[in-house]
């Protein structure tokens, strides 16, 4: 499964036969991709197929899951993240992850945002880089008023998901994760999410995962199509979903399953 | 099918409106009957305030029978009941217009008066000596005769003369000094008064009324602060219920929860912390709860058997406040890790997952955000195990803990005994009067545990969170 790219200049994350498990049910089959930098790759495919499961191993966040078990290599920046030595604390620190549905802290607005900052033992202008995560976030002139009077639970839906990408901000991830950002979303929620991704991808590497094709094709550079744990296709956007090469892509971007 | 569903349906109504009136029945009759019997309280304190300490004495009858009567126990010095001329030994046998056979009577013929300062009538028998002065005993032909040598005023003012010798009252012979004596308390506990005394004066018989009762009007102040407040702060005296005292079990209840808290709350917290968000899930883990399950199931006596022999004698605590802490702290652990689980199972694993994907260690994600937000869950938890610790009386029992104490403990290593086992002590006693000692003792728990469960509820509704979709 190796593909060639002109264009692909030094990937972020390399994933080279990535296999995973839950227990004894295999969930990746020897999965092998390249993330390229300042890109955003979509990771499309029908419910069960595993994307899920490969955005959670790009943080160790599976680790949480009990009976997760895992074979070959991710290497960021060369690193391989599953190494004996690597804590997965840093690797979080430097991978950021905004999940399914919008999970912001019970706190401030502005307590949200800092936490990541604090935990991470920043120094310097608390008050500015949150201003400036929230900013990014496209959230700051909604609730520049409320900062610390507003808990996370007292905005919208899409606020909510808009506080947690600001807070996956704040610590300056190389990486942003974003495991079906949208699903709990209505639509002008996810257009402004898609919009803020659009903008974000000239100076982070963002992966996506999302059940919704025209969403992959409206905001990816590059889409990873996976089925039953393995990845079938992956190529810039526009070819998967103009001239797909395998005809289980096509039979799925075409709708006849999924 | 239909039918059988209806029908377990219909059995659910019905269990539940039997379960749920039973339990409020029985607390409720439990606290309206505590309630009454600890208001008797108030009028035993009121009594002793006066200066009257009541006991029970009973006289043998010439029939066989024996007959009860209310003494004075006590009389304090300068007191109004000493001001009325009553002493100790004194025999009280009509309080507020009632004849009283039992100190219980007494309080509650006390009871039946209205009003906060009151006037209690009362009457009561003066001992021999005040009533009748000297007496000596004459032996005439082969019988004993009892002769007043010196009557006393009380005699001299009914008719009696010096020199005259007493033969019966009311028909029954004389023949002693102190029969004489209890002939007339008989006369006047049996309401046969004034008494027919048949005396020989020189050569001539006569029958002449004799009343031996004296009447006055005790002034009584009936407080229930003070009373109450008495019996919450005094250190008491084990002999007479209307000087019994909280104090000792209060502080002893109190330490031995404080070191159970001290210890319990937080290995307890630990462990829920560890088996909830530490620990993976293995064999070992399973092994773990079993244990916690299984020691949650033992006895409470077992458990004091336990205390005795480790903390009492292997770690030469003794029977001290502090053997008595930790003993109930094993008990009360198994309670705080379940409940601290619960709680912190209710904070959504998102949370969990949005702390670490910022990059806090899972320390980190427990101080800052699981710990704190199961708080109020884990607290609940908390309130309602010391209210379980504060009722318990058996393991302390076993481990040694007195039934009584008549000082304040001054140490954590100073020997205790706590409310419960003090109510156990107060209830099984026959004399009058500890049972409504019990009563009040009762009260006093049973307000502090619904005190407890009240706050456990606040918290709850306090700090519930609605955690988002």
């Amino acid at each position: 499964m190796t593909h060639s790219w002109e264009e692909m200049e030094n990937p972020v994350l390399a994933v080279q036969r990535f296999s995973a498990w839950y227990g004894k049910n295999q969930v990746l089959r020897a999965v092998s991709l390249d993330i390229p930098e300042h890109k955003i790759t979509a990771i499309i495919g029908p419910s069960g197929c595993g994307k899920s499961t490969l955005i959670r191993a790009f943080n160790r966040m599976n680790d949480l899951i009990p009976g997760f078990r895992a074979e070959g290599a991710i290497l960021f920046r060369g690193l391989n993240i599953y190494g004996p030595k690597v804590d997965p604390v840093e690797i979080r620190r430097r991978i950021g992850m905004v999940f399914q549905k919008p999970n912001p802290f019970p706190k401030s607005i502005f307590e949200n945002v800092a936490f990541g900052l604090r935990v991470n033992g920043f120094r310097g202008n608390l008050r500015e880089r949150v201003e400036w995560a929230l900013r990014r976030a496209a959230l700051w002139e909604e609730v520049k008023d409320d900062l610390h009077r507003k808990s996370g639970y007292d905005l919208s839906g899409g606020q909510q998901q808009r506080l947690c990408i600001a807070r996956a901000l704040a610590v300056e991830p190389e990486v942003l994760l974003l495991d079906e950002p949208c699903s709990a979303l209505d639509p002008v929620a996810t257009a402004k999410i898609e919009d803020l991704l659009r903008e974000l991808s000239s100076s982070v590497t963002i992966v996506i995962v999302t059940h919704n094709m025209q969403q992959a094709a409206r905001v990816s550079d590059y889409t990873a199509f996976l089925l039953l744990g393995e990845l079938v296709e992956f190529g810039p956007t526009r070819e998967i979903f103009t001239r797909p090469k395998d005809p289980r892509t096509e039979a799925y971007i075409t709708g006849r399953f999924g | 099918m239909k039918g059988a569903a209806g029908a377990w349906e219909r059995a659910v109504v019905v269990g539940a409106f039997l379960a749920l009136p039973l339990a409020l029945f029985t607390l409720g009759v439990m606290l309206v009957v505590t309630a009454l019997q600890a208001g008797l309280w108030t009028n035993m304190h009121a009594l002793e305030a006066a200066g009257l300490v009541l006991t029970t004495r009973s006289l043998n009858l010439p029939d066989g029978t024996t007959l009860p009567y209310v003494a004075a126990a006590q009389v304090r010095e300068g007191s109004a009941a000493a001001a009325l001329g009553i002493a100790r030994g004194d025999v009280l046998v009509e309080a507020g217009g009632r004849a009283v056979d039992r100190p219980l009577a007494a309080w509650s013929s006390l009871a039946a008066l209205p009003g906060r300062t009151l006037e209690v009538p009362l009457r009561w028998v003066p001992r021999a000596e005040v009533l009748l002065g000297t007496l000596q005993v004459r032996w005439e032909e082969g019988q004993a005769r009892v002769v007043l040598a010196a009557p006393a005023p009380l005699a001299m003012g009914q008719g009696l003369h010096p020199g005259d010798i007493l033969l019966g009252v009311n028909g029954t012979p004389v023949t002693g000094t102190r029969q004489a004596w209890e002939a007339l308390v008989t006369a006047a506990r049996t309401g046969a008064v004034p008494a027919e005394l048949t005396v020989r004066r020189g050569e001539v018989s006569l029958v002449l009324l004799f009343d031996p009762r004296r009447e006055g009007e005790l002034p009584v102040e009936r407080n229930v602060w003070r009373a109450w407040a008495r019996f919450l702060t005094r250190i008491g005296d084990p002999r007479y219920p209307e000087q019994a005292g909280l104090l000792p079990a209060l502080l002893g209840s109190l330490g031995v929860v404080l070191v159970m808290a001290l210890v319990a709350f937080p290995l307890g917290i630990s462990a829920a912390v560890y088996l909830e968000e530490y620990a993976r899930t293995s064999r070992l883990t399973a092994l773990l709860e079993l244990l916690v399950a299984s020691l949650a199931g033992l006895p409470s006596a077992v458990l004091g058997l336990l205390g005795l022999e480790i903390f009492a004698r292997a770690f030469q605590l003794g029977r001290s406040i502090l053997a008595g802490g930790f003993t109930l702290s094993v008990l009360i652990l198994p309670l705080v890790i379940i409940t601290s689980r619960e709680a912190l199972r209710t904070v959504p694993k998102t949370l969990r997952e949005a702390a670490l994907s910022v990059g806090a260690t899972p320390w980190q994600t427990v101080r800052y955000h699981v710990l704190p937000y199961a708080l109020p869950g884990v607290l609940t938890g908390v309130v309602l195990s010391l209210a379980r610790a504060l009722g318990e009386a058996a393991p302390l029992l076993l481990l040694g803990a007195f039934l009584y104490v008549n000082y304040a403990p001054q140490s954590l290593r100073d020997t205790f005994t706590v409310v419960p086992i003090q109510i156990f002590d107060w209830a099984t006693r026959p004399q009058d009067g500890y049972a409504v000692v019990a009563a009040c003792a009762i009260l006093v728990l049973l307000v502090l545990v619904l005190l407890l469960n009240a706050l456990a509820i606040l918290l709850r509704a306090r700090f519930q969170r609605r955690w988002a979709e």
